[in-house]
């Protein structure tokens, strides 16, 4: 026992000497102490050797009031305990961590009288202000932000444990440019190109259309980004704007194939956005966020000057040509389809000339969701001569594609939404609410009658995505399609339909009680499925396929008949969770109420 | 020219006599110095004189409670050291973690050690708990003793799960969120508990502050107030367990009642001390025999303990042996908890960032168990099972009344009582290892390879 107790006690004494050892010779000193040496022998005055001579090793700080961090607090710099030779100019060729930091007309450095004067001292700003790092650390690997649990890694220096594929392209000092911003907020300043050039991108690509930063953009699809670059490191947004379902699996944020340079414009912008910065107050920001419009986006003549000039041009006639180049320009094909280009989450509009007229379209782009209720499509709030050029490029694309027997056109025009097996999973499905419809639910297909069926087809469901495709198909193509579904999908073959006791028109006229009436019924009967607003999302929505119908969907109740309203509601619909609701003892006076209840959603509306 | 030259001769011996002053008797020589070492000694005399052979013994218990008790005054010391650098403010805390990482002289290493002291702590308080179970020591007349014990295993729990905010990083800021979300899902009073904890419904200023009260006034003073208990029981009830036969009797008769002396003297303390000695040959048989000695105080004090007249034959002074072997186990432990210290650094990751949850947040590893089965039933695995466990330890020397198999690891007398605490130990050491290491993102399972 006696000599484990001895190696043990040995063990302790050892430690202790590591330990002192490692307190009292820090790498600092002999940085220090190499930088006191070098600087004596350049001394050329006496003045300048005393003042050395009483200078030893220690821990050099450089407090910053007036940009502090967490909004308000001191930052603590002791960068310069290392970098000690930083403000000496005689240190300028000398290797890192000695030499001095650089002068350059880019930072407002300028030259008097043979000497340069700093524009940003160090004594008010620091080093962590536009550098990162971790002003309180003392050795590189915590100084420099090494440790992969820093946030602020020193910018465009640092890439802690990223990506192997990004590392390189993360190590450049421009995306300092993303710091100066936080001051710097004009938006061509001279000095901050990348962040200028990020932030045009964030436009002409549609970006502000599903993000939201707070006195840029107001949209709601995406996450907001007000705060993306005190939030995210460089690496994280890279690899969000390359590949947006790295980081979020449920992503439905399209690739939009940027340039490398173009990435790390954008990059570097965000970076920028820091949520409140130096050279604002909240009440600018509160200000900001009541002068802008609510609806529509942003007021894009301000920010995208470019677009203006185009949009006065389209009047002088090349509007197609000017058309084509606003969709490529903004993007429109990192979502939708257009010839060759698939964004793959937005319908085809290749032929978009054949299924929508202009009305439509000038109206969905003014207000997508005025016209499909649910779509995911944001108002991207343009120039009106910007919608207008667009609207007509679009209408002017009527070359109907390629048809075939019925099994193609299928193929070539259902199947993006439908599915190629007919089930509704096609490849854009997801983006769509109302879901494409399961053609293979024989309950439901064989319920309908084949005149509904067609009609559906050449007209189109309003307030859905599904076109109209009278102009592209003739009847008898149509009902080879339905023919072709009936064989491949719905398999069980057609019988007669049973005649059913429905009104043409509602017998119930609509009145205050009326409507009260069906609202109590409503509230009683619907809400498990069609939820309290009726927007179709109620407890029970989530367990169910297809999902229950948005009753709020303006234009897909307009265009049902009151005839049809009373059979879905009193025979159900089959195929779908809506049960015959006559078996469990509605009335048609009680079905008269709720239809009154629900034609009574769109009264409030325009 | 007397007085002078004495005042010289005083002056000369001051440094002996200082020193005396201070140790009142030299390095013992004989018994009589062994035991007066012991007795006048203020930290040593917690400790009886003399000590069974069989409570020395390395391999019995494996000195844990020891381990546990220089761990906790480990922790203290380093703890008072970091609270000289430490402010309890949200805005502050985290910048004072990279100062101690970074600025203050050894602060890396204090930190390390109150980390690395910490963790060692509850791990090794519970193995102690496992030793005194799994050695039958909780029975008569100890039970209170397992109870107290028990209560000092949920305080070190608690002072490390207060301490594991203090950093005010997202590995203790979602650790804690955690934990109190587990302190939440009791019945009726969950909500309540969580806010009288947290003070406000998140964790925040409110709740940083009240982890630090408790964590450096609180609970180490209710922790050192039971540790004394703790202590002090151990000799009132006899000293450590052992078998009936390492007291030297031919058979098992713990309550054998010896004729006791009728007249008493209260002797000099250093008499009293000495007594054992002169009798230590004595057969306790024999005690009618010593009628005429002379007695301390402690003879009046009833009890299976060490005394006079019942005088244990197997005994050793706990000069030096005790003391020997106590120093070893605190030069183990501090020699441990130091090359950890150099070798690991406690861990410091992100500021807090409330709207940054990690994927998975997990609860400090203690608590993971918990967690694992907290994801299985939020009351069940949060509440419903930890209380009934803690109940159960509670409860175990007044369920278990079988006197048979004190003193030997894992007593063949004791199987099923052994049998059930093993498989209680090891479901929660499974249920903490499947935590800590099989749980990824979203709490699904993952492989750690």
């Amino acid at each position: 026992m006696r000599w484990a107790l001895a190696i043990a006690s040995f063990v302790i004494l050892i430690v202790h000497g590591w330990v002192f050892y490692d307190q009292f010779f820090h790498k600092w000193e002999r940085h220090q102490n190499a930088y006191f040496d070098q600087a004596r022998a350049m001394a050329k005055t006496d003045a300048e050797r005393t003042a050395l001579a009483g200078r030893s090793p220690r821990i050099e700080q450089i407090i910053v009031t007036a940009f502090g961090e967490k909004g308000g607090e001191n930052r603590v710099d002791r960068c310069t305990t290392c970098h000690i030779g930083i403000d000496d100019p005689r240190f300028k060729d000398h290797a890192e961590p000695l030499k001095s930091h650089p002068f350059s007309e880019a930072l407002g450095d300028r030259m008097i009288n043979g000497k340069w004067e700093r524009r940003h001292k160090f004594s008010d700003f620091g080093c962590t202000l536009c550098h990162d790092g971790q002003g309180r650390g003392l050795d590189t690997f915590y100084g420099h932000g090494e440790d992969h649990y820093w946030p602020d890694p020193l910018l465009g220096y640092v890439t802690q444990n990223w990506r192997a594929d990004f590392k390189p392209k993360l190590k450049n000092k421009e995306y300092m440019q993303a710091n100066c911003a936080q001051c710097h907020t004009e938006e061509n300043f001279k000095s901050t190109p990348l962040v200028a050039k990020g932030r045009q991108l964030f436009y002409e690509k549609n970006c502000y259309g599903c993000h939201k930063i707070e006195g840029l953009s107001t949209g709601t699809l995406g996450p907001a980004l007000s705060e993306a670059g005190k939030k995210f490191k460089l690496d994280y947004l890279w690899e969000s704007v390359v590949e947006p379902r790295a980081n979020s699996a449920t992503s439905f944020m399209p690739k939009f194939n940027l340039t490398d340079d173009e990435v790390k414009a954008l990059v570097t912008f965000l970076k920028s956005r820091r949520g409140i910065n130096f050279s604002e107050t909240s009440l600018d920001r509160y200000r900001a966020t009541l002068d802008k419009p609510k609806e529509g986006g942003v007021e894009l003549t301000s920010t995208t000057p470019a677009t203006t000039p185009k949009a006065e041009a389209a009047a002088a006639g090349t509007t197609v040509a000017l058309g084509e180049k606003l969709v490529k320009d903004h993007s429109c094909l990192a979502c939708h389809k257009l010839g060759a280009v698939d964004g793959g989450v937005a319908p085809d509009l290749s032929f978009e000339g054949l299924l929508k007229d202009d009305n439509w379209l000038l109206g969905h782009f003014r207000d997508p969701r005025a016209l499909v209720s649910d779509s995911i499509m944001p108002a991207f709030g343009l120039p009106e001569g910007d919608y207008q050029a667009m609207t007509t490029y679009l209408s002017s694309l009527k070359t109907p594609p390629a048809l075939g027997a019925p099994a193609e056109i299928f193929k070539n025009n259902c199947a993006r939404c439908h599915g190629d097996m007919g089930n509704g999973k096609g490849m854009i499905a997801v983006y769509l609410d109302p879901y494409p419809r399961d053609l293979t639910k024989a309950g439901f297909m064989n319920s309908k009658t084949e005149d509904r069926l067609v009609a559906s087809i050449r007209e189109g469901v309003l307030g859905t995505s599904m076109p109209g495709w009278g102009k592209v198909l003739n009847d008898e193509q149509i009902k080879g399609v339905l023919n072709y579904i009936q064989t491949s999908f719905v398999k069980d073959p057609r019988r007669p339909l049973k005649a059913r006791q429905v009104p043409e028109t509602n017998p119930v006229a609509s009145s205050k009680e009326s409507i009260t009436r069906g609202e109590q019924i409503f509230l009683q009967r619907c809400t498990g499925c069609h939820g309290k607003k009726g927007d179709g999302k109620g407890p029970n929505s989530l367990d169910i396929l297809p999902r229950p119908r948005n009753l709020r969907n303006g234009e897909f109740m307009n265009s049902l008949s009151d005839r049809r309203l009373f059979e879905s509601i009193l025979y159900g619909v089959q195929g779908t969770a809506m049960p015959p609701w006559v078996d469990y003892g509605l009335t048609q006076k009680e079905v008269g109420d709720l239809v009154n209840y629900l034609r009574s959603f769109r009264q409030g509306k325009k | 020219m007397k007085a002078n030259r004495s005042f010289w001769r005083g002056l000369l011996a001051m440094p002996a006599n200082v020193w005396h002053s201070i140790f009142r008797h030299p390095l013992p020589h004989s018994d009589l110095g062994r035991a007066q070492t012991s007795f006048t000694n203020f930290f040593l005399h917690i400790h009886p004189v003399k000590v069974n052979r069989h409570t020395i013994k390395p391999w019995y218990t494996m000195g844990l409670g020891l381990i546990s008790f220089f761990l906790f005054v480990l922790l203290v010391v380093s703890g008072i050291l970091l609270m000289f650098y430490y402010v309890p403010s949200t805005t502050q805390a985290y910048d004072r973690m990279l100062d101690l990482r970074g600025s203050v002289a050894f602060g890396t290493f204090l930190r390390n050690m109150h980390r690395w002291g910490a963790h060692a702590m509850v791990a090794a308080v519970f193995l102690h708990m496992c030793r005194v179970f799994f050695t039958g020591s909780y029975k008569k007349p100890r039970e209170f003793n397992w109870v107290i014990g028990i209560g000092l295993f949920l305080l070190t729990l608690f002072s490390s799960f207060t301490g594991y905010l203090l950093p005010w990083d997202q590995l203790a800021f979602w650790a804690i969120t955690v934990g109190a979300a587990i302190a939440g899902y009791a019945p009726f009073i969950g909500a309540d508990v969580q806010f009288l904890l947290l003070g406000d419904t998140t964790v925040g200023q409110e709740a940083l502050l009240r982890f630090y009260v408790l964590h450096i006034a609180v609970l180490p003073l209710v922790l050192t107030l039971l540790v004394s208990v703790h202590f002090w029981r151990i000799r009132k009830d006899g000293g450590l367990s052992r078998p009936p036969e390492a007291d030297g009797l031919p058979e098992a008769k713990p309550d054998t009642v010896v004729e006791w002396p009728t007249e008493l003297d209260v002797a000099p303390v250093a008499q009293a001390a000495a007594a054992p000695v002169a009798v230590a040959t004595v057969a306790p048989v024999a005690a009618p025999a010593i009628e005429k000695k002379r007695y301390g105080i402690q003879g009046l004090v009833r009890g299976p303990f060490t005394k006079v007249g019942n005088v244990p034959e197997n005994t050793v002074f706990s000069w030096p042996s005790l003391f020997m072997a106590e120093l070893f186990v605190f030069v183990l432990t501090v020699a441990g908890i130091l090359v950890v210290s150099l070798l690991f650094n406690a861990p410091l990751e992100e500021p807090v960032n409330v709207m940054h949850p990690p994927n998975p947040a997990k609860a400090p590893w203690y608590f993971l168990g918990l967690q694992e089965m907290v994801s299985y039933s939020a009351f069940w695995g949060g509440v419903g099972i930890p209380t009934v466990e803690v109940l159960l330890l509670l409860l175990v020397p007044y369920l278990d009344r079988n006197p048979e198999g004190v003193g030997h690891w894992f007593s063949r007398k004791r199987l099923l009582a052994n049998t059930l605490f093993l498989i209680f130990v090891i479901v929660n050491i499974v249920l903490i290892i499947i935590g800590t290491f099989f749980r990824g993102p979203n709490w699904e399972f993952v492989s750690p390879w």
